[in-house]
Order: C-alpha cells, then sequence, then structure tokens
C-alpha cells in the first residue's frame, strides 16, 4: 500500500546533522528479515560483477574467459586488495589514513635497500621493514590522537613526507642489483596455479575479517566510528584503538610493499601512491555491501576484483591505458554518491 | 473558545508507513486558530511522525488530505510546509553546534545585509539580541551553541522558529519544548507560547508531562498506538483521565515514604564524593548507601547538570571519588565502569546512542567478556542476553537486530539503561534517565532503578523533574550555584516544594 517501505523513522532525523564518517552504505532497511538476509542492495555488486564477466565472456570470449586471466587478475589486484583492506581499520574507527600509499611506497624501497645497500639477510630486511612502517604508523598516531590533529590532515601530511624519504634513500635511483632470489620466490612462486601474493591477500583478509567481525577490538573499533562520545563513555578506550587501528594500517601497508617488491623483483621509488585511491575505492564500495553502511572484509575484497574485472575486459578489448584511472575515480566518486543517497534517504 | 474560531490546519486520513509498521493509522486533526494544542500519547503512538510529516521529512502514505487556512496544502514537503506558515522547534532543536546564537538565528532566514551584500554584524547582533532579550534570554551571544546549557540552545531555537511570526506565521509547532529546561525557564517558555497564541497563531504543543499540559493548553489531542483517541477542551479532563486515555490503562500509585532513615542509617557509603569540583560544582561532598537512590535537583546552571559526568569521568574533575573505598581515576569511563560504576549519560543521541549499529551491539558494548569463546564473540549468545533485556525491560520491537535508529525514544532509552544495568553495577549514575521517555516507559525505568536499588546498588540520579526526583529517590540533594544546598527526605517535601527550593536557594543570596 505505501511506496515509502523501505524508509525508516529514526529518532534524530534533523536537516543539520553533523554528516556522519565516510563509510556509508547502501543497506536500508532496519527490519530483522532484511538486515539478516541480504537484501537486493547488498548483493547488487556480484550482480554487476556477474554482467561484466558475462559481457565480456561474450564479447572476448577468446581472450576475455581464460584460466590465464583469471590468474593474472588473482595476482594482479592482490596488492590492491591488501592496500585496501589496511584502509578498514582506519576507516571503521572514523580515521582517514591517506599514507598508506606512501607507507607502501617506503616499505618497497626500505626492503630492497636493506639487502642491496646493507646486504642483510632478507628476513632481517622485511622485518626491518615493517617495524619502519609501524614506526610511520606511531607517528600518525602520535599526531592524530595526541596532538589532536584531523586524521585527514596528519596522514595527508605525512604522504608527503614519505615521498620525500622515498626519493631521499636512494636518490631516486631505482633498485635491481642485490635482491635475495630466495626473497623474490616469496614473491613470484606459485601454489595450485595462483602466485603466492594471492594467498598472502587472502590470509590478511581472514585475519582482518576475524579481527573485526569477532574480536572485542573490531566491535570497539565500528563503535568510535559510529559514535566516538558514546563508545568512550561505554567504556572504550578511544584513543588506545584509533592507535592500533592506525598501527594496523600502517603494518599491512608496508606488507604490501614487502609483497610487492618480492613480486617485481625491484625497487621503484613510484610504486605506492598509484594504490592509495583504488583502495579507498574498494574500501568505500564494499561499504555498500553486506553490512549496513560500515567497511567491512569480504564487501572490500569482492569491490577490488569486480573493478578489476571491468577494467580487464574493457583493456582486453583494446581500451587505452587511463581506463584504469578513470574506472576507479568513477567507482570512488558512485559508491559515495550511492552512500551518501541512501543515507539521506534514511534521514 | 477555540471552536468558534476558523480551523487553520486540517489533515484527514492521514497513515503512515514504515517498512511494513504501521505508524499513523488514518489519523484526521484539525486545529483552530488561535488555540493551543496540547497532542500527547506514549512513544511509538506517533506524535513524533505527525510531526515530522508536518515538517516535511516524512512521506505520508497516500490518501491523506490536508489544508492550511482552507488552502490545500501537500504534506510531506518542508518548502510546502514553510510557505504555508508552519514553524517548527525540534526536539533536537536543530543548531549548528559549532556556531553562535546570532549565526544560528541567521541561519534560518538568512544574514541581514547592507546595500553592497556585505552582511551587517552590528544590526545582525542587535536584532537577535533584542528577540533573545525578548524572551528572557541573557547569554554570551557569540559562544558556540554546543558551549550553552540545554535551556539557552532551546531558547535559541524558539527564537528562531518564531522570528519574524507577525503575519507569516500560522502554526508553530513544539516538540518537546521542555525536556531539558527547568522549572523557572519552564514558566518563561509559556509566556512566550501564551503570546504567540494571543496573536492569533495555533500552537501545536508535544509533551510528555502532563503538568504542562493543564498549565498551558487549550485543548488536548491524544494519540495512541498510531491513532487518534480523543480530542478534547484541557478543561474538561483532569489528570488521571488523560493518563488513562494516554496509555490504556491506569498508574501504579506512586510509593510511600519508605524507610528513609532506615537505609540512611545502613552500612558504610558505596559511593563517595569529596570535595569534587569543575566548572560549576565546587567542594562537593556526597555519599550514596548500598540500597540507596540519591537524587540531584536545581535549576541548569546549579551544577545539577555536571555532577553526574564529574562522577563517571565524562569531564575533567577535582576531588576524589571512592566506590566502595576505592578511588575512581577521573576521566577514565573504561575504569570507573571496571570499578562497578555505571552512568547512563544525557543527551542520548550525542553521548550513548550507537545509532547506525544495532540494538545488540548497543546492549552489549560495556561488557563483551562473557561471549568470548574460544573462536570470538558469539554471536548466539550475545543475541540471547540482548533478548532476555528486551523482554525484562518490555523494548517493542523485540528484536535484537533491528537499528538503534529505528526504535522510538523511550526504547532507545530502556537500551541505554540495559547496557548500565548488564554490568551489575554497585553503583549507578543516571543524569535525566527519563529524557524524552512517555510515562509508561517512565514508570518502568523507574521501577527498574528500584529494583537495582533494592538489590543492594547505590543510585545517584540528576533530573531536572522535581516530580520525579520526589517519585523515586530516598534522599534529594539540591544544588545552588554549585554548592550542595539543602537536602531533604523525598518522602517529606512534594514536587512543588522541591521545585521551590531550587527556585528559593537561587534567590537566597549568600552575601
Amino acid at each position: 500500500m505505501s511506496t515509502q517501505n523501505s524508509k525508516e523513522e529514526t529518532m534524530t532525523a534533523s536537516p543539520v546533522r553533523e554528516p556522519a564518517p565516510p563509510p556509508t552504505g547502501l543497506a536500508s532497511s532496519g527490519s530483522s528479515l532484511r538486515s539478516k538476509l541480504p537484501g537486493l542492495n547488498s548483493i547488487s555488486l556480484l550482480l554487476i560483477w556477474a554482467a561484466v564477466i558475462v559481457l565480456f565472456g561474450i564479447t572476448q570470449t577468446s581472450t576475455f574467459l581464460t584460466t590465464e586471466t583469471l590468474k593474472t587478475l588473482a595476482a594482479d589486484q592482490a596488492i590492491t586488495a591488501i592496500m585496501a583492506l589496511a584502509l578498514l581499520l582506519p576507516l571503521a574507527a572514523g580515521a582517514y589514513d591517506l599514507s598508506i600509499g606512501g607507507v607502501m611506497g617506503l616499505a618497497v624501497v626500505l626492503v630492497a635497500y636493506f639487502q642491496s645497500h646493507y646486504h642483510l639477510g632478507f628476513v632481517f630486511a622485511i622485518l626491518l621493514t615493517l617495524c619502519a612502517g609501524l614506526g610511520i604508523g606511531a607517528i600518525n598516531a602520535f599526531v592524530i590522537v595526541r596532538l589532536r590533529v584531523d586524521s585527514f590532515i596528519a596522514t595527508l601530511g605525512m604522504s608527503s613526507v614519505l615521498l620525500a624519504a622515498v626519493e631521499w634513500i636512494n636518490g631516486g635511483q631505482e633498485i635491481v642489483t642485490g635482491i635475495s632470489t630466495k626473497f623474490t620466490n616469496l614473491g613470484s612462486d606459485q601454489l595450485l596455479g595462483f602466485q603466492l601474493p594471492f594467498y598472502y591477500m587472502l590470509v590478511i583478509g581472514g585475519i582482518l575479517w576475524y579481527v573485526l567481525e569477532y574480536r572485542q577490538a573490531g566491535r570497539y573499533m565500528y563503535a568510535i566510528g559510529s559514535n566516538p562520545d558514546a563508545a568512550r563513555l561505554a567504556g572504550v578506550r578511544t584513543g588506545r584503538l584509533t592507535v592500533t587501528a592506525l598501527l594496523g594500517s600502517a603494518f599491512i601497508a608496508s606488507l604490501a610493499g614487502v609483497i610487492f617488491t618480492a613480486e617485481i623483483g625491484s625497487a621503484t621509488n613510484q610504486a605506492g601512491p598509484p594504490y592509495l585511491l583504488p583502495a579507498f575505492a574498494a574500501a568505500f564500495l564494499g561499504a555498500t555491501q553486506f553490512r549496513a553502511k560500515v567497511v567491512n572484509v569480504p564487501g572490500t575484497l569482492i569491490a577490488v576484483y569486480a573493478l578489476a574485472t571491468g577494467i580487464k575486459g574493457l583493456q582486453l578489448s583494446g581500451a587505452a591505458f587511463w581506463v584504469n584511472d578513470l574506472f576507479n575515480g568513477l567507482a570512488l566518486i558512485i559508491a559515495v554518491a550511492f552512500a551518501v543517497r541512501a543515507s539521506r534517504k534514511r534521514a | 473558545m477555540s471552536s468558534n474560531s476558523p480551523v487553520v490546519l486540517s489533515i484527514e486520513g492521514l497513515s503512515k508507513t514504515f517498512t511494513g509498521q504501521k505508524a499513523l493509522r488514518s489519523v484526521d486533526f484539525q486545529v483552530h486558530a488561535g488555540e493551543i494544542r496540547a497532542l500527547v500519547g506514549p512513544n511509538g503512538s506517533g506524535k513524533s511522525t505527525l510531526v515530522k510529516i508536518l515538517a516535511g521529512y516524512h512521506q505520508p502514505d497516500e490518501g491523506a488530505v490536508a489544508t492550511v487556512d482552507g488552502q490545500p496544502f501537500e504534506l510531506g514537503h518542508a518548502d510546502a510546509a514553510f510557505a504555508a506558515g508552519l514553524r517548527f522547534v525540534h526536539q533536537d532543536l536543530g543548531l549548528v553546534p559549532a556556531l553562535g546564537a546570532m549565526d544560528n538565528l541567521a541561519l534560518g532566514r538568512g544574514y541581514i545585509r547592507g546595500r553592497s551584500g556585505t552582511i551587517s554584524w552590528r544590526r545582525e547582533r542587535e536584532t537577535g539580541e533584542e528577540l533573545l532579550a525578548s524572551l528572557g534570554y541573557d547569554f554570551d551571544f557569540r559562544a558556540p551553541v554546543s558551549s550553552l546549557a540545554a535551556s539557552e540552545r532551546t531558547g535559541i531555537a524558539i527564537a528562531r522558529a518564531l522570528e519574524g511570526w507577525r503575519g507569516h506565521a500560522k502554526i508553530l509547532v513544539l516538540d518537546e519544548p521542555t525536556a531539558s529546561l527547568p522549572a523557572a525557564e519552564v514558566n518563561r517558555l509559556f509566556e512566550v507560547v501564551r503570546t504567540v497564541r494571543d496573536n492569533g497563531v495555533a500552537v501545536i504543543y508535544v509533551s510528555h508531562h502532563f503538568n504542562e499540559v493543564f498549565d498551558i493548553s487549550d485543548t488536548v489531542t491524544v494519540l495512541r498506538d498510531g491513532a487518534h483517541v480523543a480530542t478534547l477542551p484541557t478543561a474538561d479532563v483532569d489528570e488521571p483521565r488523560l493518563v488513562e486515555l494516554t496509555i490504556g490503562r491506569k498508574l501504579a500509585e506512586p510509593r510511600d515514604a519508605q524507610s528513609a532513615t532506615a537505609i540512611a542509617d545502613a552500612g558504610t557509603a558505596l559511593l563517595q564524593l569529596i570535595g569534587v569540583g569543575g566548572r560549576v560544582v565546587q567542594h562537593l561532598d556526597v555519599e550514596v548507601g548500598p540500597g540507596e537512590i540519591v537524587g540531584v535537583a536545581g535549576v541548569t546552571g546549579s551544577g545539577r547538570e555536571e555532577i553526574c559526568g564529574l562522577v563517571f569521568g565524562d569531564h575533567q574533575r577535582s576531588g576524589e571519588v571512592l566506590i566502595e573505598g576505592r578511588s575512581v581515576p577521573p576521566e577514565r569511563p573504561d575504569l570507573s565502569l571496571r570499578l562497578g560504576m555505571a552512568y547512563v549519560p544525557p543527551e542520548r543521541a550525542a553521548k550513548a546512542a550507537l545509532l547506525d549499529q544495532t540494538v545488540r551491539q548497543n546492549t552489549t558494548i560495556s561488557w563483551l567478556k562473557p561471549f568470548y569463546g574460544p573462536r570470538g564473540l558469539r554471536r548466539a549468545d550475545e543475541r540471547a542476553e540482548t533478548n532476555i533485556w528486551l523482554d525484562r525491560l518490555e523494548v517493542v520491537p523485540r528484536d535484537s537486530e533491528a537499528l538503534f535508529q529505528t526504535l522510538s525514544g523511550g526504547n532507545q532509552q530502556k537500551i541505554v539503561l540495559a547496557r548500565a544495568l548488564r554490568i551489575k553495577p554497585r553503583v549507578l549514575v543516571l543524569d535525566e534517565p527519563t529524557q524524552g521517555v512517555d510515562v509508561g516507559a517512565k514508570a518502568a525505568i523507574h521501577d527498574i532503578l528500584r529494583n537495582a536499588a533494592a538489590e543492594g546498588a547505590g543510585v545517584l540520579v540528576a533530573s531536572a523533574e522535581s516530580e520525579e526526583l520526589v517519585q523515586l529517590c530516598d534522599r534529594i540533594i539540591v544544588m545552588n550555584q554549585g554548592r550542595a544546598g539543602r537536602e531533604c527526605l523525598a518522602a517529606e517535601v512534594s514536587a512543588d516544594e522541591l521545585t521551590e527550593y531550587t527556585l528559593r536557594t537561587l534567590a537566597a543570596d549568600p552575601a
């Protein structure tokens, strides 16, 4: 009888509510049935993904529907997926980390530099690199939690500092020699036909999913993202958890850098920053899926691969190399536009 | 009187459905020019929905017909509502917290500008100050609204709605305008509302407080379960009748004077405040014994609204707070909870609600440990315990996975209470525990608090409502200019006397 039944009552509806932190989504129902079952909204990305596969499967049968394409996609996107996962902790806790691109770039150079310049064993080089990543995360956390600088500003500044650091470390030169083959094998070996980075991504995603869904820390981070004051008064140590989230994002981003270098076998100084935007696009697009309104692991991973499948199909159809950037940028804007529209509808 | 004056707003057959739930069932509603119409009903009765449809936040179901001054009026459109002369003061006021009173006033109507388009700050300030002064308010005009007292914020919102009402506004809708106003300011508000009425404007006054309904309204409309129950001249009903109409049953008798003296003697203090101070509060010493409910009364600005936050650790404080002799560190809500102190904050939306999370997540957030299994948090256990609380506090709907924001105010407040009670607190600290809650839910919340006390918890309640304190507490401390003034046994004072004390101590200059 009503055409409005997708809307719901909120006691706080008000035209001048502060905009909520970024991750908002499409799922709009408050009824128990709808929130338990994935509604039309929350599986739409899967449908779109399927449609894309069918479309390019028909138009580009010989090149697109091959195990080769599947494997390249899986491996190529592993780094993007890890970078998107890195964003989830701070985004869940209502903070931005724009420095993950810079942290990854730093890790890419550091892990090679330690091996080629100081002739350190690769295990030691990896550990030192991850520590450096955590150090950056700690600085971010200090600036945001202690000095109370807005996370967007703090990490934006940090990413520029990191660009400088990367150039300074090796004078802007690519590092191609002195990298252990044992190390590069970790990035290029295959298991069951897939490159190892794909599995690293799955492991990181699994751990993150478990922490966000089944640990107190995850619940606390989502609570902070929802209402920091209420979370604090409910006994959540908001500062400490924000620190944890920022350490987590920096750690995962430096892992991404290490894996990137292992996969490529050399270290360029341009590696990290290009991943920042696709990571955000996937995290926000993923927030529209599965779990109402908030960033989540399965949604993010599906978003990464749905986007990549579309881009791959276009490239195989002869599209120019810049469709990559175009596609990711559009996806970011559209995802957030949908999220904003959904939350407006809700009010 | 009002039935002779012309109908200014007429609505017929107004229904509203939210995801299968009927919030309004074919409501007919007429308001006459120059009357004050009280709109009452329990939470979830549809009052808020009705107001929000009038304001254009919600779209009505099809089939509703509305007119303003005989002209067709399209419900569910904010612009149409404004053009038709409807003005609103919503419960959450709709102010921009970071801006001052002046800017908040100007945002509604546009800044006053000179010939070149430059904002004339001088005229802006004069106009605004005059307007607020006419309501009897006097505070720093440039201070961000967020730093003002709740009553001052209400004043700004009312001033903004009233601004320019001469000739334009036909209907003023006030949604729970006294939610956090002390008695003295309620009367001031009433004077303003009557002035508005006497100028031919119809006032729709949404309230849970029946004493206000009787004080101010000419007619009263009762809603229950989304349906129109009755519209009567206020003079023709008494309070028991109105309560019956509202909740569909009679209320329990307020509790008799219990042996307050016996309680005061019992044991050592559970909660001790020694020389506690904050922004307003100075050197406050209070003791709460096991099983005792201690109330804090006082007008806004007396320190009443600050105490609970100081005790729990929301704000910076000086002095000592002890629970069973153990010191509670300041500004550490997590440690306060661990020491067995639970807190129900004022301003639920800002300080307690995780609006976009589920009822379950809102209930369990303060104590997740019992749900830990070998593989992390066990959702099923969480759901089961949440359901127990939903049953115990009679929360509707009984759905642990519903989003918190879909619940009505009273049910949201019960969830916040469940969050506090779940930790099995030794000490309960509550600031306005029945904020924006209907009579039925209010009685239920009072029962819950009495039970907690009966089981040995110490309870500290701050409230702007004298009646609530007298009904609920054993002992009441009246705050006056940041210090504990008179202290009285609840059994020995009436609500009116208590209100008088809060005002009288204010007038009694210590000098």
